[in-house]
């Protein structure tokens, strides 16, 4: 402990040196804007960045990295909250009950919690890193395709709760979403699925694309034309800030999302999608007030977007802890590493002890800096609100086209935004919801491909995923919960049945 | 027909068409899955629930009821958004943009010269500034290098 | 509207051409762009940058890296292969550049783009891959490692970084040498193989020194052998599969390429370049900090060591053959 403390103390004079700390506070900026872009995400954001830091020194290039990281995290929930898009993927569930509560005049509380949420998942789960990261990295690692697959069924059970409307309406909307997913390259045998000779649709279409197309731009379609404008909501200084009730909704939701997205986090792939996901799914189940999601709630705010910051931490824990390339995005971290000369591996922490320390330091100076950066930020963007919306939606479709574009610098994503821009429309006036589709999108490369690697590995067996103690504790837990979610249609259809049986009487 | 019926009716012709398709692709076996079980399966699953849709769908909204005023302006911002798709890579992000922007806040919106110019102008040219010169985010040049 | 545009259009070609003319005597006049079709972090990108950095200098022009990813790098391959031939579109392509064409064909499909679209101008680095395995694993030998997989076929697992993909290409070639049968099981990306092998979930790996070596150190790994034909400098302990009498050579190799059509005069210039671009001391030093030794080869030889290169690979992927059900 003492020795931590030390470590620490080392890790704040490397952190707060004037240059890595001007650093820190050009990544949560430079991140700040990147993840209010639609469609940039984190990931996108530090490939483009990531060239500009070969200049600096291996520290101040590692903090501006993670610095765009979490900066982007944060940012994302903005427009999510503001203009019902997902500033980046994770921001997806965020975009429900945000953008409720901004219609209900609420944006300024939903935007604060978002922040003060994510600052305390952020340092709750730095804390966390810093002392458990070596431990936790090994369990970390002995998540294989079985475990995989278990986690992502797990993850699929979210969508009972994702929306209110009719069950088995957002069970079709899921097997949609996961059929979309279908299309690219297989990544077991090399066929093209459905690509019909479009080479871009071999890595298959994009999370981004259709979470912007199916939630923003179906938006802007369906509120433009109306004959009454949507109401310019001008807010009052009064109502920026979160009521009393507010807070106290958010308290345990925070700290639910914040040890959830933690966990989920440091299993390597990009898990930080399906910690919201789930957070989502926990809130609505814990909830008093189950009706109020769709709303407005703000534990669907809350819960989410500690959710995703806390799994930004967790992923680091198998990169600095082992070295290992956990997710897409600390691969990226890890090559930067590289250029500069340091090879990340199982001796990191040892070899590179005021890099590891500096880090982990400058990641609770980051999220000072991002909260002071964002809590008056919620002033300036609450007011963007009173652009009138026959200007807004010109300027919103812009930066979708912009967003989606510059992710993958490709044309194909932006057509495949306006397809599902139109898809989510109609999807839309027919009554269905358009949040597991996207949960398909996301979960279904990753569903299938864990799938039938473990097959392969098993030579075809079943069993595999009956043998491996944490794959079967976790389908265990996945099939209480399913007979949890069932109890109540259960009974309730047995309501109706007695109500029918009333019905038939008095006739 | 009930607004249920028809999507409904639709899922379950769109799995039926994403089974056609499959064909061409080896289904594997149970314990091998190949690259089309997958989708097979899930278009399978999405037959079954088109089909309940569509079954259980008799007491919802009546199609006709369903109001349509916003379509044509549904259909003009999808015009324009093609437009861009089509335009970003030929004439470069910053004219393309300004194009978009002018013709909705002055033709579809119906705002004046003036204000329509300097909006596009401003926000075309500013963008890209920030995204592209500030941040090197890769935007299209059009010829000429604009 | 139309007219509008049309208006805007005639507008801007007028201010436009009187500028572009006299632009067009000197090469390189404007920016050249060298297209990464791999995302960035990878090998591809890492070699691409100190490479850009080192032209900028020498022909006093921006040299800008733009990652146009997508199906394996078929994406930016085919953007490069298709683009206008002028020497200001480059490709910095891996080995994987000959399989694309290949798997293709195997599929029967309308290829994206064929070799013969690009021209090669300079090999910049050659790394010989390395077969690990789980430190915990009892082999300590080629030989043991070979004796084992013919005792139990089809039952040692490897990780690769996607059907295909250069570490599938590897193992094959081994495996063919060696006479022996894996389970493969691919992954999305050698980031995940490498995770997959030091998690325990699977056996063996080829892999790029770069990669593993710090795991070799940190004691999770160990080396058996490389596919190079001398030893790699870094791990001079490590046999090479010729040494040991098996007849598998492999390389992942970085090369700069552009389209097919570009003007002589152009080629040699853009050759000058990256044969003083290989010698600068700024890119030899980022070189060297990836542990990525500098295989320079001017067009011609390369040329060469391409042809042979592919078709040892063609061999390969005609022999694995569709894989219809995972083996």
């Amino acid at each position: 402990m003492l020795e931590t403390l030390q470590n620490l103390y080392v890790g704040f004079s490397v952190a707060l040196a004037p240059t890595v700390f001007l650093y820190a506070v050009i990544g949560c900026v430079i991140g700040t804007l990147v993840g209010v872009l639609p469609g940039i995400g984190p990931l996108a954001g530090i490939s483009l960045l990531l060239p500009a830091s070969f200049g600096m020194d291996a520290t101040s290039a590692i903090v501006l990295l993670a610095g765009i990281y979490y900066g982007a995290m944060y940012g994302g929930s903005t427009t999510s909250i503001l203009m019902r898009i997902p500033g980046e993927a994770a921001s997806v569930m965020t975009c429900i009950d945000g953008y409720a509560m901004t219609r209900n005049g609420r944006a300024g509380p939903a935007l604060a919690i978002a922040a003060v949420g994510s600052y305390i998942a952020g340092t709750v789960s730095v804390v966390a890193l810093m002392l458990l990261a070596p431990p936790l990295a090994n369990f970390a690692l002995r998540f294989g395709p079985p475990e995989y697959f278990a986690l992502l069924t797990l993850g699929l059970l979210a969508l009972a709760y994702m929306s209110g409307g009719s069950i088995v309406k957002s069970l079709a909307m899921a097997a949609l979403g996961l059929l979309l997913g279908m299309i690219g390259i297989d990544p077991m045998t090399g066929f093209f699925r459905f690509s019909y000779g479009l080479v871009e649709l071999g890595d298959g279409i994009g999370v981004v694309p259709v979470a912007v197309g199916l939630f923003g731009l179906s938006e802007i379609l369906l509120t433009a034309g109306q004959e009454k404008p949507p109401e310019v909501i001008k807010p009052k200084l009064a109502d920026l800030l979160p009521s009393r009730e507010e807070w106290r909704d958010s308290t345990w939701p925070i700290a639910r999302g914040t040890v959830l997205g933690f966990l989920i986090g440091i299993v390597p792939g990009s898990a930080h999608i399906i910690a919201s996901f789930v957070s989502y799914a926990v809130e609505r189940r814990v909830s008093k007030h189950p009706e109020r999601f769709g709303h407005g709630a703000i534990a669907g705010v809350a819960g989410p977007e500690s959710a995703n910051n806390s799994a930004t931490s967790g992923a680091f824990v198998p990169m600095l802890a082992l070295g290992v390339p956990s997710g897409p995005i600390p691969a990226v971290m890890l090559a930067a590493l590289m250029v500069h000369g340091i090879s990340p591996g199982p001796l990191l922490i040892q070899q590179q002890p005021k890099l590891f320390w500096g880090f982990i330091a400058s990641m609770y100076v980051g999220n000072v800096v991002l909260l002071i950066l964002n809590l008056p930020l919620v002033g300036l963007f609450v007011n963007i609100l009173r652009v009138p919306y026959s200007l807004l939606y010109p300027a919103i479709l812009v930066f979708c086209v912009l967003g989606v574009y510059a992710v993958n610098g490709s044309v194909v994503d932006v057509w495949i935004m306006i397809v599902m821009g139109a898809l989510g429309y109609a999807l839309r006036k027919f009554d269905f919801e358009t949040a597991p589709v996207v949960l398909g999108v996301v979960l279904a490369p990753m569903l299938e491909m864990s799938f039938r690697q473990s097959l392969a590995m098993s030579s075809g067996s079943y069993a595999i995923f009956f043998q491996r103690p944490i794959a079967v504790s976790m389908l265990a837990g996945g099939a209480a919960l399913l007979l949890l979610s069932l109890l109540p249609i259960l009974t309730k259809s047995m309501d109706w049945r007695r109500a029918l049986g009333l019905d038939e009487k008095s006739d | 027909m009930t607004t249920n019926r028809i999507s409904g009716a639709t899922l379950s012709l769109f799995s039926v068409w994403v089974i056609w398709e499959s064909r061409k692709l080896p289904l594997g076996t149970f314990h091998n899955p190949g690259p089309a079980f997958m989708p097979v399966l899930l278009a399978s699953l999405l037959l079954v629930f088109g089909i309940l849709i569509t079954v259980t769908g008799g007491s919802a909204e009546r199609f006709h009821t369903l109001q349509w005023k916003e379509l044509p302006h549904a259909a003009v911002i999808v015009v324009a958004c093609i437009c861009s798709a089509l335009a970003l890579e030929r004439l470069g992000y910053r004219i393309t943009i300004f194009l978009i922007l002018f013709v909705l806040v002055k033709f579809v919106e119906k705002r004046a010269w003036l204000g329509a110019t300097l909006f596009a102008l401003a926000l075309s040219f500013g963008s890209f500034y920030l995204f592209y010169t500030l941040l090197r985010v890769p935007l299209p040049l059009g010829p000429w290098g604009i | 509207m139309k007219r509008i545009t049309l208006i805007v259009l005639c507008v801007c070609v007028f201010l436009g051409a009187p500028l572009r003319l006299p632009a067009q005597e000197t090469f390189p006049s404007r920016p050249i762009t060298i297209v990464v079709p791999f995302p960035p972090g990878g090998v591809a990108d890492l070699t691409a940058r100190p490479v850009a950095a080192a032209m900028e200098k020498i022909i006093k022009q921006p040299v800008v890296v733009v990652n146009k990813t997508g199906a394996a790098g078929a994406v930016g391959m085919s953007f490069v292969a298709n683009s206008k031939p002028d020497g200001y579109n480059l490709l910095m392509a891996l080995s994987s550049i000959s399989i694309i064409p290949e798997a293709d064909k195997l599929f029967d499909r309308q290829p994206a783009y064929t070799m013969d679209q690009l021209v090669p101008l300079a090999l910049i680095s050659a790394d010989p891959t390395i077969l690990v395995v789980g430190a915990d694993h009892p082999w300590k030998s080629v030989k043991d490692f070979v004796a084992d997989a013919k005792k139990r076929p089809g039952e040692i697992s490897y990780s690769s970084s996607g059907v295909y993909g250069t570490l599938h290409m590897a193992m094959e070639l081994l495996s063919h040498a060696a006479g022996i049968k894996l389970k493969h099981v691919p992954y999305g990306g050698a980031g995940p193989a490498l995770t997959a092998v030091l998690g325990g979930h699977q056996d063996a790996l080829a892999s790029g020194p770069a990669v593993v070596i710090p795991h070799i150190k940190g004691g999770k790994l160990r080396p058996l052998a490389g596919w190079g034909a001398k030893r790699v400098a870094s791990l001079p302990d490590v046999a090479t599969f010729k040494e040991l009498g098996y007849d598998a050579e492999f390389y992942i190799w970085a090369g700069m390429f552009a389209p097919r059509g570009t003007p002589e005069p152009l080629l040699q210039k853009l050759r000058n370049v990256l044969r003083e671009t290989v010698q600068q001391a700024e890119f030899k030093d980022a070189m060297a900090k990836m542990e990525t030794p500098i295989a320079y080869m001017d067009a011609p030889e390369f040329q060469k060591f391409w042809d042979k290169d592919a078709k040892v690979l063609a061999e390969a992927i005609k022999r694995i053959g569709r894989i219809e059900e995972p083996k």
